[in-house]
């Protein structure tokens, strides 16, 4: 299969700072690519040099196979991309901001664009000025999919999106696989990208750590438990699938992948009183996958 | 150590204005001290000045034109009189525009409600923002002032400082007062633009009820109606009366009080008025990036044409009272900018320097909209798709290179058609040759800021600034201060000639352009290079 982005010993350097080091990187066309990792990690940064808006100290990065920054032009026309922050023309209206991005991008399908706005439910006679945010990326969401691009780059694109939106997101995403269409998913949010992503690569610190199928991700998810005893705690160090256990008088907080029913049952049998869980933060998986690091 | 978030408040604000106010302070106050020196060089005897006095009190004309000229046969007098409608409406704009950027500017940014979120209320905000502003408008006085106090050390000027103390509290009347001004508008308005043009409104109300004031005995109690006739109403350094102060002092307060009453009891984001956020597709200009920074900076270019088609007409109207009764040593003193020709040509020659001024200012406006919109990430959905950089800041400095171009010419045919209706016809051709004059200047000053803009795209606005207003003062004090006088060659209106009176060489014309332009593309080189702002 051909590739749709290749990146190879990417570096970019502020000063004596680098935003990314080293990176290596092949994405296949059609593929959902979920690209992960924690603020500050290098994301945007990749973005950016995919985007020709930065230029890389090192390395090459190439989409179809031409180069980033001297075909830009030329690419953009076979990309759409959806930034982090939805910053618009305040004056013009949602109608006319997603006519002026048609303009500007060259091609539009006008039915899909349609289709969109009522999907997301979007008022489109408002002023962006008086749009929230998630609406602001609502208008850029439907641009970026109804030029039908062959790549869609989207950092982060759900910010500010409800839990329905995201929803409609997905779909949207899964439409363009379909199409046959490469998406390059940016995100934070585990969830998201185990719904719509077939690879996802790791980035700390400006390095990958992890590149592969979902089960990486499987790998690292892991369930974050505290139960609170009445009397002494449980040993629970050696528990199947029970990780990172921290005691702190009568209550205890640990981590456990793969069943949960050893922990269970370990729980039950030491009086365990009250039982709360929930799904660890990206950053919290990185930390207690990989160690702090050093923070910048 | 807990520390007041209104005191980090106003710092913020008096960050992002103090550059600014210390710029025009030292230029109001070269402004006066350039009028006072001149003044005293140009009509060194007692008998010249009666002469110049005779030919201009009691004009009306005049007066409703510059303000008072009453008590032109003394230094002081002279002094207010030149300088009072340029420093008081330049002082009323700043002060307008600069409240309205840091209240309602940063409300549609949504900067403010990000501060409102923190330990504060709407009205402690804007109050602390208020006295930041206060405190700009101290700057302009304390610049204004010194300047003052330095030239009336010439014995020949001899302003006492008490004096020129109140002549720049005299001058700060009218950015105070719309400081204010700007402050309430940004409350009943919901844009930054509505609100300006509100203020704007104000402005040109109380300029035109000033006039009325000025036209003649019976309209003179109309002085005490506007923050203009009470500047008039102090003359400084003749009658030395504070009084006028007191009713510009109410009118801060009372409107200081107004704005922050009306922040404190509306939502954050709001506004008084009503605003249309619901409104048809207009589809003009959403064909293109270009099309688009038309439409959306057209009002504001249109506006900078018109202010120089009325510079040109306001000095056209006035050519013949200014030309009238000269003496020799007046005329020496235009030689000395290298006018040549009648004197009616000198004058105009030495008043398109002033158009000149305007028609490049221009740059500084359409570079800051260029900076903004990378500044604010919106230039990331332009290059993200397939524009093409020098394609977007081409076209750009193009939009701007227009307004330059129409700007010059208008300054022509309004210095034309006002000098036609005084009888005073130097013909069409001459007057908007030299009005075009000004341009290849004005687009060396863009090329200028357009390399910064490609460098460090924050800074390009207050480059043009500095270079425009620096090479103002610099050409003035370089004409009147002869040990100063190798100083002229650092301004860029140096090469300018001072059309009608020289004629432009082609040759210079043809050299400045070619600059101008030439730095233009070596911008957009610079920016084709570098990394985008990322927001």
């Amino acid at each position: 299969m051909a590739h749709a982005i290749e990146i190879e010993q990417l570096t970019k350097r502020y000063g004596s700072v680098a935003a990314i080091d080293g990176l290596d990187l092949t994405i296949d066309e059609g593929e959902v690519f979920g690209y992960l990792g924690p603020n500050g990690a290098g994301k945007s940064t990749t973005i950016a040099i995919l985007l020709g808006l930065i230029r890389a100290t090192s390395g090459s990065a190439r989409i179809f196979g031409q180069d980033v920054w001297r075909e830009a032009p030329a690419l953009h026309r076979r990309m759409a991309s959806v930034p982090s922050e939805a910053n618009l023309w305040p004056a013009l209206t949602g109608e006319e901001a997603l006519r002026f991005l048609g303009n500007v991008h060259g091609s539009v399908d006008e039915a899909y664009r349609t289709e969109l706005i009522e999907r997301f439910q979007l008022v489109t006679d408002k002023r962006i000025r008086a749009y929230s945010h998630g609406n602001r990326q609502k208008v850029l969401l439907i641009a970026a999919f109804a030029s039908r691009p062959d790549l869609l780059i989207l950092d982060e694109p759900t910010t500010g999106l409800d839990p329905l939106m995201e929803q409609v997101f997905q779909a949207a995403v899964r439409e363009a696989a379909a199409n046959g269409q490469t998406v390059l998913l940016c995100s934070h949010i585990l969830s998201e990208v185990e719904a719509v992503c077939d690879r996802v690569a790791m980035l700390r610190e400006g390095h990958l750590i992890e590149t592969g199928h979902l089960d990486v991700l499987r790998g690292l998810v892991a369930l974050r438990v505290h139960a609170a005893f009445d009397g002494s705690v449980p040993d629970l160090s050696g528990v199947d699938g029970v990780t990172h256990v921290a005691v702190d008088a009568s209550s205890v907080e640990c981590e456990v992948t793969g069943s949960v029913e050893p922990l269970l049952r370990a729980l039950a049998d030491g009086g365990a009183v009250r039982l709360t869980t929930r799904e660890p933060s990206l950053e919290e998986l990185f930390v207690s996958h990989y160690g702090a690091g050093s923070e910048a | 150590m807990s520390r007041s978030p209104e005191a980090a408040i106003a710092r913020r604000s008096l960050k992002q204005l103090w550059l600014g106010a210390v710029i025009w302070s030292v230029a109001f106050g070269g402004t006066v001290a350039a009028s006072a020196v001149s003044y005293v060089s140009t009509f060194p005897t007692e008998a010249e000045r009666q002469q110049v006095a005779a030919a201009t009190s009691g004009d009306a004309g005049l007066s409703v034109l510059l303000g008072p000229t009453t008590a032109i046969d003394t230094v002081g007098g002279y002094t207010v009189y030149k300088c009072f409608v340029f420093l008081t409406t330049i002082g009323a704009i700043w002060g307008l525009l600069a409240a309205t950027r840091l209240l309602r500017g940063e409300e549609d940014a949504g900067r403010w409600q990000l501060v409102l979120s923190g330990s504060t209320r709407a009205g402690r905000a804007t109050a602390a923002t208020l006295l930041a502003l206060l405190a700009g408008v101290g700057i302009l006085f304390v610049g204004t002032t010194v300047l003052t106090v330095a030239a009336g050390r010439d014995p020949d000027v001899g302003f006492g400082i008490a004096e020129s103390v109140l002549y720049g509290l005299s001058i700060v009347i009218a950015p105070a007062v719309f400081v204010m001004v700007g402050a309430v508008t940004s409350q009943l308005c919901r844009t930054r633009r509505m609100a300006s043009s509100w203020a704007m409104g104000v402005f040109g109300a109380c300029f035109l009820v000033r006039m009325v004031a000025d036209a003649g005995p019976d309209t003179h109690w109309l002085r005490w109606a506007t923050p203009f006739g009470w500047t008039e109403l102090i003359e400084p350094f003749t009658g030395n009366d504070a009084w006028p102060l007191l009713p510009a002092i109410v009118a801060v307060v009372v409107l200081a009080v107004a704005a922050v009453a009306l922040s404190a009891r509306r939502d954050a984001g709001s506004s008084v008025f009503a605003s249309n956020d619901v409104t048809e597709l207009r589809p003009f200009g959403l064909a293109s990036p270009l099309g688009l920074a038309a439409r959306l900076d057209l009002p504001i270019l249109i506006a900078w044409c018109l202010g120089a088609l009325v510079t040109g007409l306001s000095f056209g109207l006035i050519a013949k009272i200014a030309t009238g009764a000269v003496p020799e040593s007046l005329s020496d003193t235009l030689d000395r900018f290298g006018a040549g020709g009648s004197f009616v040509e000198q004058y105009f020659g030495v008043a398109f320097l002033l158009a000149a001024t305007v028609v490049a200012l221009i740059a500084a406006g359409q570079l800051g909209a260029a900076s903004d919109e990378e500044s604010t990430g919106r230039l990331v959905h332009l290059l993200a798709g397939p524009v093409r950089r020098a394609t977007w800041f081409g076209g750009r400095l193009g939009l701007a290179a227009a307004g330059i171009v129409v700007a010059g010419l208008l300054a022509g045919v309004g210095a034309w058609a006002g000098a036609v209706t005084q009888g005073v016809d130097l013909g069409f051709g001459p007057l908007v040759g030299a009005g075009l004059n000004v341009v290849p200047t004005a687009l060396l000053v863009l090329g200028i800021g357009a390399v910064v803009l490609a460098l460090a795209p924050r800074a390009a606005a207050v480059t043009v600034y500095v270079v425009v207003i620096g090479s103002l003062l610099v050409d003035l004090l370089a004409s009147m201060v002869d040990g100063l006088a190798w100083t002229a060659r650092i301004s860029v209106f140096h090469s300018m000639a001072l059309a009608p009176a020289s004629s432009p060489d082609p040759g210079t014309l043809a050299v400045t352009t070619v600059l101008g332009v030439g730095l233009c593309a070596l911008a957009t080189l610079l920016f084709v290079r570098r990394d985008v702002a990322l927001g």
